[in-house]
């Protein structure tokens, strides 16, 4: 009968081994800090603020939108998201990237915007009325 | 003030009664028509409530904090009913009504048999006190005045007549990000305007409204129906509490089955019906996108499935000497199943998701996160320690002491498989939690092996018989259905399926199918009754086949299709031909499809919402017997702006286009022309730029100009000739020391004529389609015989 139990544990143990290797594989980390997003070339959700300065290009022809964010430290990163402008990007008080660093921009599968809070400590009060 | 009064006493109630219950069940016998007077108050206090709630939206009453927040006057009355489940409160209430009215029905069932009233609903009327402890007037509640806290609500829901009351300027706030007005609503507001005469119902117009998103058929259905599963799935976890509490293991498989079976219809039911309106409406252009909120409804139904499977096992063999085997996993999986309800709730409500879910429909609520996990914790430690006080009594269990070819392992397979589909989405779900976030393909990648297992096991277990099976009689019953799946697998490969994964996974599905089809379409007569499983087992094999073709083999192509201009899309010809606003304020976009010279209209809509401050978009749909045309809007270009592109750029800055950057140096003005700006005669602005080819590594100066004389603008662009690219100056603002730029690239310039309307799409080909729906219809079809036999079953 033991034998039994030692196949099911067999079969536990690499089904968990391949569940914790798929798990690390295909984890995505938010990143905070662009000089290490610029640097190692992997995949992550790198989270910043858009460069209001820069503005952005909006190329509907092409189905792109090109903007730049910038991290805590000041670091600047062009980012190139195949799609079109999300809403309420310019509203937007961070913007979560997801995609990879490669040939001097970051290549964006996805955007999402954070707005403020519409109702809660954005408001200021209006003074002339 | 009436529906605080309800939910405390429907809260005090359910408390009472299950306390009563528990005493009566201790002995006590003259507390049972206690604990049924406060088991029905509970039920009648929890109705009364959300008949109070529902009167209260549909009165517009919008000193309710929650119906202000979530209904408004222009909802037709199905969406403004299901503005009720809108929020978090209100669905809190939704769910212990659906408890309420789900326990109705489970004390005419257990009042009928033996002593499972007390115990069951012991068990039962704690779950519900916890749920409506979450809505009490201490904690998030339903009917919470809109002043008990200080409110911001938008302007425009407040009568403007009153702005200009002088104490009104207090309470006036605006936004500078979106320019929006706000008025504070608070309590000292409120006793002003009380003391002008004016009512806070006269004050409020309208209310916030809901999210256009649920502006939609589905609102109306998808969470009703999750809620009864939600509700559903307390049941046989009370019933296994309650077997815990009796230490007596043997009855309450036969009795929870078909309410464990009637959970896993609904829920499953619920789930998918979420994914139909991702599909449809949302335009998520697939009906499943392990999106952790869809995910966490399907770990808890997943469970459930995997137990009544075992369920199965231990009914059939417990005899006199033994509760039979898998007590204890069936214990541990319908307790497990109701706490990751609890969990899924707890991943939705709490906002802990944050990022990692598209679904934000409800607040986030710190109190309602603490709370869940009391909430969960509770049942947790409850519910382990049992089995641990319990333990050596659930020893006793008979052991799989079978053939390895055997219903019994095979069922236990099947579970066993399920459980790991359930690890794995669990796993990838709770990431976030970590902070960590798991690509799409985790879920894929992992969970693919175990459908062909699951295909497999599907068919084979019921050729197998109980106890044993030998292996010449299965060959036997197994010929047809093999030699079947075999041919069709090999024809479906010859028309694409060239993946060995993915022809592993067609052939368990369709060997599944033909399987469980022959042996129904054997005692479809004859034994009726007994069909439900077999049923079941059809649908799901027929779902497997619609995600295998819809999510392997559909194609997509993004295109821009101009005005009345044809174009060839994934092998259609489709033209756009105009748009037209609908009644509701919102535009549909008409495009013409044709092939082989039938036509077909398909009409996706866009608006833009000012709930969401965006664009929304809505998908079309044409439907084919083998696939379903998908248009997605992108966007809308009416065609009037210029091709290239327009950039801003502030002095001293620089920007990037192509491979170009752009530095704005400085304005470039002459003193004449600064002398002809002042006394009004024509002039000409222009700005110095300097252009960086970064292939070539070489820096033009340029300085587009445009010139002004009598009122008409002439635009002086500069052409780099080397680079085919010309720049000119759209605008400049002196003040924030900007100039708009506009650049224009030769070869845009010649190949596209960008002077035209177009909308862009997503087009795509989703092949068979229909199949998960037909699959998904035929489980609940399936579940519901099998809940029926069972239930005949529970009463011998």
């Amino acid at each position: 009968m033991k034998t039994r139990y030692y196949i099911g544990g067999v079969i536990i143990v690499v089904f968990l081994g391949i569940l914790f290797y798929n798990f690390t594989k295909t984890n995505i980390e938010y990143e905070y800090d662009f000089q290490k997003v610029m640097t190692n070339g992997k995949v992550c959700k790198a989270s910043g603020v858009w460069v209001k300065e820069k503005s952005f290009i909006e190329d509907v022809q092409n189905r792109k939108f090109i903007f730049y964010i910038r991290d805590a430290n000041k670091n600047e990163m062009k980012v190139v998201y195949h799609g079109i402008k999300p809403n309420n990007f310019e509203i937007a008080t961070n913007v979560v990237v997801t995609g990879k660093y490669e040939n001097g921009y970051f290549n964006a599968t996805d955007v999402l915007t954070k707005c403020p809070s519409k109702y809660e400590g954005q408001t200021t009060q209006k003074t002339d009325s | 003030m009436l529906g605080n009064i309800f939910i405390t006493i429907a809260f005090a109630s359910a408390l009472f009664a299950s306390i009563m219950y528990f005493l009566n069940y201790k002995g006590n016998e003259g507390l049972l028509k206690y604990a049924r007077m406060s088991y029905h108050l509970m039920i009648t206090a929890t109705i009364l409530a959300s008949v109070t709630l529902l009167y209260l939206i549909l009165n517009h009453n919008f000193q309710y904090k929650y119906v202000y927040s979530y209904s408004d006057k222009n909802l037709p009355i199905g969406l403004l009913i299901s503005t009720f489940y809108a929020g978090q409160e209100g669905s809190f209430l939704f769910w212990a009504l659906c408890m309420a009215i789900l326990g109705i029905f489970l004390h005419s069932y257990t009042s009928t048999r033996g002593d499972l009233e007390p115990r069951v609903l012991a068990v039962y009327s704690l779950v519900q006190s916890f749920l409506l402890l979450m809505i009490t007037p201490a904690l998030k509640n339903p009917f919470a005045l809109i002043y008990s806290e200080p409110f911001m609500a938008p302007a425009t829901t407040i009568a403007s007549q009153y702005f200009n009351l002088p104490f009104m300027a207090n309470y006036i706030f605006s936004d500078p990000a979106t320019n929006q007005l706000f008025v504070k609503i608070d309590k000292t507001l409120v006793a002003q305007l009380t003391s002008a005469g004016i009512g806070l119902n006269e004050f409020i117009i309208n209310g916030k409204g809901l999210n256009p998103l649920l502006h939609n058929f589905w609102m109306q259905i998808h969470p009703p129906v999750l809620f009864v599963g939600f509700a559903s799935m307390s049941i046989p976890f009370s019933f296994a509490f309650s077997a815990l509490i009796k230490n007596d293991y043997r009855e309450w498989i036969k009795q929870s089955l078909p309410w464990t079976l009637f959970g896993a219809m609904v829920l499953g039911l619920g789930i998918m019906l979420g994914g139909y309106w991702a599909y449809g409406v949302l335009g998520w252009g697939g009906y499943w996108a392990w999106d952790p909120v869809e995910n966490s409804s399907l770990i808890p139904w997943i469970v459930s499935v995997a137990a009544f499977h075992t369920m199965l096992v231990q009914k059939r063999t417990a005899n006199e000497n033994s509760i039979g085997a898998f007590a204890r996993t069936n214990l541990v999986l319908i307790i497990l199943s109701f706490i990751l309800v609890l969990y899924s709730t707890f991943l939705t409500r709490s906002g802990i998701l944050g990022d990692a879910s598209v679904h934000s429909f409800v607040d986030p609520g710190y109190l309602a996160y603490l709370l869940l996990i009391i909430f969960m914790a509770t049942f947790i430690i409850l519910g382990g320690g049992l089995i641990i006080y319990r333990w050596k009594y659930l020893k006793k269990v008979s052991p799989i002491n079978q053939n390895f070819l055997s219903r019994e392992v095979a069922l236990f397979t099947g579970s066993s498989t399920l459980g790991a589909v359930a690890l794995v989405t669990f796993l990838g779900t709770s990431a976030p939690i970590l902070g960590k976030s798991v690509q799409i393909e985790f879920y894929n990648q992992m969970n693919l092996p175990l459908a062909i297992i699951i295909g497999l096991v599907n068919g084979l277990s019921l050729l197998l018989k109980w106890k044993e099976s030998g292996l010449d009689e299965l060959l036997k019953k197994v010929k047809f259905s093999l030699a079947a799946s075999v041919v069709s697998t090999v024809i479906l490969s010859f028309f694409g399926i060239k993946e060995i994964s993915m022809i592993l996974f067609t052939f368990s599905s369709i060997f599944a199918l033909f399987v469980n089809a022959e042996i129904m379409l054997k005692i479809i007569k004859s034994n009726f009754e007994k069909i439900g499983a077999y049923v079941a087992h059809v649908g799901l094999a027929i779902l497997f086949l619609g995600v295998i073709a819809s999510s392997k083999y559909d194609k997509t192509q993004d295109v821009n299709l101009y005005k009345d201009e044809p174009s060839e899309v994934l092998g259609y010809k489709m033209t756009f031909t105009g748009y037209q606003p609908t009644p509701d304020g919102k535009y549909e976009f008409e495009v013409q499809i044709e092939k082989d010279g039938k036509k077909w209209k398909a009409l996706p809509v866009m608006y833009y919402s000012d709930y969401n401050q965006g664009i929304m978009r809505n998908p079309d749909i044409i439907p084919f017997l083998t696939k379903d045309v998908y248009i997605t809007p992108v966007s809308y270009d009416e065609g009037v702006h210029q091709h290239g592109q327009t950039v801003q750029i502030k002095k001293g800055d620089m920007t990037e286009y192509e491979n170009y950057e752009v530095k704005f140096v400085d304005f470039d003005f002459s003193e004449e022309s600064m002398k002809n700006m002042m006394s009004g005669l024509g002039f000409s602005m222009g700005a110095i730029l300097e252009v960086k080819d970064k292939n070539l590594n070489k820096i033009y100066k340029i300085s587009p100009k445009f010139e002004i004389k009598d009122g008409i603008r002439t635009d002086k662009p500069e052409k780099i000739e080397e680079l085919g690219l010309t720049v000119s100056l759209s605008d400049l603002q002196a003040d924030n020391q900007t100039v708009i730029v506009k650049l224009i690239h030769e070869d845009e310039n010649s190949l596209t004529d960008v002077n035209k309307e177009f909308i862009s799409i997503s087009a795509s080909i989703k092949p068979f389609v229909g199949l998960v729906w037909l699959g998904t219809i035929i489980i609940v079809v399936g579940f519901f015989i099998s809940m029926v036999r069972r239930l005949k079953e529970s009463r011998s």
